[in-house]
């Protein structure tokens, strides 16, 4: 009948949380709480939305966001993954690497403000970097511990057969072995680098932006169109982890145990 | 869960959000019982920038705390805010009893529904564009084209630069980029070379004039003559509650002011040590800067009309504010 | 073809005491070309090392191994193994893991298919062409990583308790299905096993290993003719013969 989703849940039951939760947060503000600025309503929300729509600036906040994450995204990746195939495949250059990345780690994106400013400008470059601080890590980390963990009896399988310099080793058995992990590094970098998003656009780098304009009006006290933004930040977030799990999972992985039709 | 079930709970659902919408307005003074319960802890809001010298005086020196003691205050404590807008946050979230603020960011905050009002004023001009080393200008329009870092949307220093670049027919939308940022990125911005010019409050046009990284072409008394900047915001309840307290709170700033008029140097090192600024930038801003400061309310209301005004044409209020909104002048005596 | 000569392998560990822990002592070991031997021993009697060093996997401390006059430094093409552990690729079907080695040969995908396809013949999994391994039981698995080593057309298989993870009743098939395929294909074959039983079913030659240092203890000769019958009262006094000697000479010291 189509009420069970692939994943079995009814999805029915999850249009009907929502609407709960909206009718609570609704009660809430309109009824207990009264101030819009401590927090607004559905209804403002919709409404800010409807004029946000109508202004038309929306889109082009959209299309630059994006932007702005593709750079950094794409920054991270490129940097990343060969970074954690090195490291993976060489323990060496892991010690040599490895205390510096355990000590960049924990700074906070927002921190690297400055720096952005002192190295790009005010440029898309810039916001682009905040984005490639928080995504890089995941990256770098899930791929070498995926190409660390490599069961040896691949790569003796692979060198009986015939594959035996590095160069093979890593293309043929290590990247495909450990490219469930390096998806899953993939994935979190994305959740993490879309979070950058509004420490990325705070300072000033572009007029357009969901995260910019969240300041724009959080400056105004416009609480009813800084939730605007949030929500659309959520459901785009959203969308990109869907778009991974049911694209990426199904054609790049589905050799994995149990996950084949 | 039964189907028929679903559907009657979705339909009550609908039915009470019928019920509920559009109900919300800001409830203004909610609270109307008048306690005159003590105040435990006075908290006051300002920003670290030589145009609020006169709170960080009277709070180094133990004066707020002094005078206020013998009204029923047991504490007194302060919180830094980089810039405006933050700081009416705060006050909106009921954090703040006082605050040495621009007066935009405060109109901003007053159409939105905070319950507070002006009772003095605290400065007038004091800002200054600066336009990096090695940038010709010549006048507004060699700004065509350039980016200017300067404080975020609905501030003074946003709202008058708006102001002045369309009075010399620049449009600041399309001629220019205005970006906007904390003062601290903005210093650093220019600092590096990567923004043109950054329009800001003193000192921290002097920290960039002494590092020889930019200098200044025009000040702030010069794009609106005699502008209000920061004024003295207490709250509504404050006000209804303990009025006592406010007139005294005038009074030590004034005392203040004086005070820093008549011993300078003693005033700059004091406040280099509260914001760490660097004594240097302290003393050149207080010697070059176009500002003064000056606590009598009533001849600001018009310039701070005039500010309303532009902030609602600009689209960044939503309605227009009137004088009763904004002020109480009982408590400013002229001394 | 098949002729392999091991001679006075060494091999030993550094402890964490300073002393040596000696895996290998002076083993010396011929195999005749087409002969299927077992090698037959308890944990840690070295018979993984020697498999292993036979492969070109490891290196001997001392000592020589020598397939057809060529000694063996490294993996060789002429060497084939199947592993004890799973070591199907999972993200390649079956076909493409027989096919592996041949097209790390450089072997273009219409051809190296089709090769494939005959030794998937031979282990009789056909259908299971285009399936993933993790489609596949324990069995089946063991069955593709026989295909995939004889792909490339070594002259020696090595296997290192290829069944041991398997249910009595697939082990006992399988080991009918590859004494086939060897009769078929003619390799010369070293099978390491731990179970007498399944020793004295397939080999021509059984050596039984004993531990600490490892060496070769006893060899026996198998000369029942195949198909064997585990009932057979010859294959059960062999089979006795063999224990009852291990228990009495080459049980740990």
């Amino acid at each position: 009948m189509g009420k069970h989703a692939k994943n079995g849940r009814d999805w029915r039951l999850g249009v009907l949380a929502i609407a709960l939760a909206l009718i609570v947060w609704q009660f809430i503000a309109a009824v207990i709480i009264r101030y819009p600025f401590i927090l607004p309503a559905p209804t403002d929300v919709a409404l800010a939305f409807v004029s946000l729509v109508a202004k038309g600036d929306i889109f082009i906040d959209l299309g630059t966001s994006l932007v702005h994450f593709a750079i950094g995204l794409g920054l991270a990746l490129i940097v990343g993954i060969p970074l954690g195939i090195i490291m993976g495949w060489n323990r060496r250059i892991e010690a040599l690497v490895d205390p510096v990345i355990e000590l960049l780690r924990p700074i906070p994106p927002l921190a690297w403000i400055p720096f952005a400013i002192i190295w790009f400008g005010l440029t898309s470059f810039s916001a682009g970097f905040i984005i490639f601080i928080g995504a890089v890590f995941p990256i770098i980390i899930n791929t070498y511990s995926g190409f660390r963990g490599v069961p040896r009896v691949f790569v003796e399988a692979g060198k009986m057969l015939g594959c035996t310099k590095d160069r093979d080793l890593v293309r043929y058995i290590a990247f495909p072995a450990a490219l469930p992990s390096v998806a899953a590094g993939i994935r979190i970098a994305t959740g993490v680098g879309w979070m950058c998003l509004v420490a990325a656009e705070l300072f000033g780098v572009s007029n357009f932006g969901l995260g910019q304009k969240l300041w724009f009006y959080y400056s105004l006290h416009q609480m009813d169109s800084v939730v605007v933004y949030m929500i659309l930040l959520g459901i785009i977030g959203l969308a990109f982890d869907m778009v991974f799990r049911s694209y990426v999972d199904k054609k790049f992985l589905k050799w994995r145990t149990g996950e084949v039709a | 869960m039964k189907s028929s079930a679903i559907m009657a709970i979705a339909s009550a659902a609908v039915v009470l959000l019928l019920l509920v919408a559009g109900c919300t307005q800001p409830s203004g003074t909610s609270d109307t019982k008048t306690s005159k319960a003590p105040v435990d802890e006075l908290v006051i809001g300002y920003q670290p920038s030589t145009h609020q010298m006169a709170f960080i005086t009277a709070m180094e020196k133990g004066w707020w705390q002094q005078d206020l003691a013998p009204l029923g205050v047991k504490k007194v404590s302060d919180k830094v805010f980089p810039s405006g807008p933050s700081e009416m946050q705060a006050m909106q979230a009921g954090d703040l009893d006082v605050a040495y603020v621009g007066a935009a960011p405060f109109l901003t905050a007053l159409s939105t529904g905070l319950d507070a009002k002006i009772v003095a004023g605290v400065n007038t001009q004091g800002s200054d564009l600066v336009v990096r080393s090695g940038l010709e200008y010549t006048g507004p329009e060699s700004l065509k084209g350039k980016t200017i870092g300067t404080f975020a949307v609905g501030s003074i220093q946003d709202t008058i630069l708006r102001d002045w670049l369309k009075k010399n027919n620049i449009d600041p939308d399309k001629d220019l980029t205005i970006a906007p940022m904390s003062p601290g990125d903005a210093v650093t911005a220019i600092l590096a070379g990567k923004v043109d010019a950054v329009f800001l409050p003193t000192p921290s046009p002097s920290t960039i004039v002494n590092q020889g990284k930019g200098k200044v072409v025009v000040q702030s008394g010069e794009m609106y003559p005699n502008h209000t900047c920061c004024v003295l915001v207490v709250s509504g309840k404050l006000i209804r509650e303990h009025p006592e307290i406010v007139k005294q709170i005038i009074a030590t700033n004034d005392k203040a002011v004086s005070w820093n008029l008549q011993n300078p140097d003693e005033a700059a090192v004091i406040y280099a040590t509260k914001t760490s600024a660097k004594l240097e930038d302290v003393k050149t801003s207080l010697a070059e800067w176009d500002g003064s400061w000056a606590s009598d309310p009533n001849i600001i209301v018009d310039p701070v009309l005039e500010y309303a005004k532009i902030q609602y044409d600009l689209g960044y209020i939503k309605k227009s504010l009137t004088k009763d909104e904004i002020f109480d002048l009982s408590f400013y005596q002229k001394s | 073809m098949g002729d392999l000569v091991i001679q006075g392998l060494n091999q030993s560990f550094p402890r964490d005491d300073g002393s040596r822990l000696v895996v290998l002592e002076d083993l010396s070991l011929t195999v005749q070309d087409k002969e299927f031997v077992c090698i037959l021993g308890s944990s840690g009697c070295g018979k993984t090392t020697l498999l292993r060093m036979i492969a070109g996997l490891d290196l001997a401390e001392s000592g020589s191994v020598v397939l057809d006059g060529e000694e063996i430094k490294g993996p060789n093409p002429k060497v084939g193994m199947v592993f004890q552990e799973y070591s199907l690729f999972p993200w390649r079907t079956v076909i493409d893991n027989i096919a592996f080695g041949l097209e790390m040969r450089g072997m273009p995908k219409e051809e190296r298919h089709r090769v494939a396809e005959e030794y998937l013949e031979l282990v009789n999994l056909s259908q299971f062409r285009d399936s993933f391994p993790s489609e596949l039981s324990g069995g089946m698995r063991q069955r593709v990583a026989v295909a995939r080593a004889l792909a490339l057309d070594p002259v020696v298989l090595l296997m290192d308790e290829p069944f041991g993870a398997l249910d009595a009743q697939t082990r006992n098939k399988l080991q009918i299905e590859l004494l086939e395929i060897w009769e078929k294909t003619k390799k010369t074959v070293v099978f390491i096993t731990h179970s007498v039983d399944e020793a004295v079913f397939l080999a021509d030659r059984i050596i039984v290993m004993t531990p600490r240092p490892g060496r070769i203890c006893q060899v026996f000769s198998i000369p029942l003719p195949r198909p064997r019958d585990r009932t057979d009262r010859e294959f059960a006094e062999l089979r006795r013969e063999v224990l009852d000697l291990i228990n009495q000479h080459c049980s740990i010291q």
